[in-house]
């Protein structure tokens, strides 16, 4: 499944993952923005990866920003990511 | 540009890099190589003025290349596909189209900016060759280049080993009816702009100054070396094989292009 939001004044983030027994697999984020470390790609996507399709957009967004604490992020947002997720798992392709 | 800054340049002894056109995947492993090699101290601080010998859709560090590149489009005009090693959106390049060039340096010379302030202070001695040539342009945050009529640029930087990577791509033609075919722009991406043409928010600086690509790039230079000064420094032979290795290794790999499917 597949979701994009573009953060206001930001860049666009994409998701990509499927749904197994409820909850989310195989998450990659992709988009426009930038990061350092570059790293950072891959912790964000662990710390969502395995959520139940259930969790709250907030819950989402806390643990994004903890597991990019360590990296410098521009055009991307924690919340911006949980609204991609969101979008990817109601099937709301803009 | 106030003096501080100025004097924050003039700290270094700058050096111009302008050599032979090169294939797509050469451009993005000599960018690594010479990245590398200012931070290892091997150069000093080096400003690289690109010539392309192919057409090319260079994508962005984290962008999906499903996403961005319309296969079939890409293949129809032989177009080369690349990754660069920076963030960014997807740029659509064709050799006499385009102006684009890098800055080597160490990260001394943005020390305590934000990576949005480091954009605007790379940028300040091109807004200023542009004004020259009467263009007046600007930075807009995050990373482009812009002007009343229309955009003009995007920039792109990455800081690794104590050492700053800032390249900027300026179209000075477009062919927006081939970029469309060959990119994929979602209308997700021009949300917030207001404009549901992405070909029409570009301006590029043949429109707006009437000249020539090759004055245009010169005029780039004479600026930059007038106020921070440059010297001539061809590759070297470790640097040309170092990038030769890169693009072989890394950049040619099906592996590095696809990193984000």
């Amino acid at each position: 499944m597949h979701g994009e939001y573009k953060v206001p004044g930001g860049k666009l983030i994409v998701v990509d993952l499927d749904i197994v027994d409820g909850s989310m697999q195989r998450v990659t984020l992709s988009g426009d923005f930038f990061l350092e470390p570059v790293e950072a790609l891959d912790w964000m996507a662990a710390a969502i990866e395995g959520l139940p399709v259930t969790t709250p957009a907030e819950t989402i967004a806390e643990r994004v920003r903890t597991a990019a604490a360590a990296a410098e992020l521009l055009g991307i947002t924690p919340e911006g990511v949980a609204e991609a997720v969101r979008r990817a798992t109601q099937g709301d392709v803009p | 540009m106030i003096d501080e800054q100025l004097a924050l340049w003039r700290a270094y002894d700058w050096q111009l890099v302008r050599g032979a056109a090169l294939q797509p995947v050469m451009q993005m492993a000599l960018d690594e190589a010479l990245l590398d090699a200012v931070a290892a101290g091997h150069r000093p601080p080096t400003l690289r003025i690109w010539e392309w010998a192919a057409s090319a859709v260079v994508i962005g560090r984290f962008q999906s290349l499903r996403n961005e590149v319309d296969p079939d489009g890409a293949q129809r005009y032989g177009i080369h596909v690349v990754r660069r090693i920076t963030g960014g959106g997807a740029m659509f390049i064709e050799p006499g189209n385009t102006i684009t060039y890098s800055l080597y340096a160490p990260a001394s010379l943005v020390a305590g900016m934000s990576m949005v302030q480091s954009y605007a202070f790379c940028e300040r001695w091109v807004l200023e060759a542009l004004a020259s040539l009467g263009v007046e342009a600007w930075h807009q945050p995050i990373n482009d280049i812009t002007s009343a009529a229309g955009k003009i640029g995007g920039a792109a930087q990455i800081r690794r080993s104590g050492a700053l990577l800032h390249h900027v791509t300026m179209a000075y033609d477009i062919d927006s009816a081939r970029m469309m075919e060959v990119l994929r722009i979602g209308r997700e991406k021009l949300s917030d702009k207001g404009i549901a043409s992405a070909a029409r928010r570009v301006d590029p600086l043949r429109r707006q100054t009437g000249l020539p690509r090759e004055a245009i790039i010169e005029r780039m230079i004479e600026t930059f070396r007038s106020r921070h000064g440059l010297a001539d420094s061809p590759l070297t032979a470790e640097e040309q094989s170092a990038a030769e290795r890169l693009a072989e290794t890394k950049f040619a790999t099906e592996e590095w292009i696809r990193t984000v499917p």
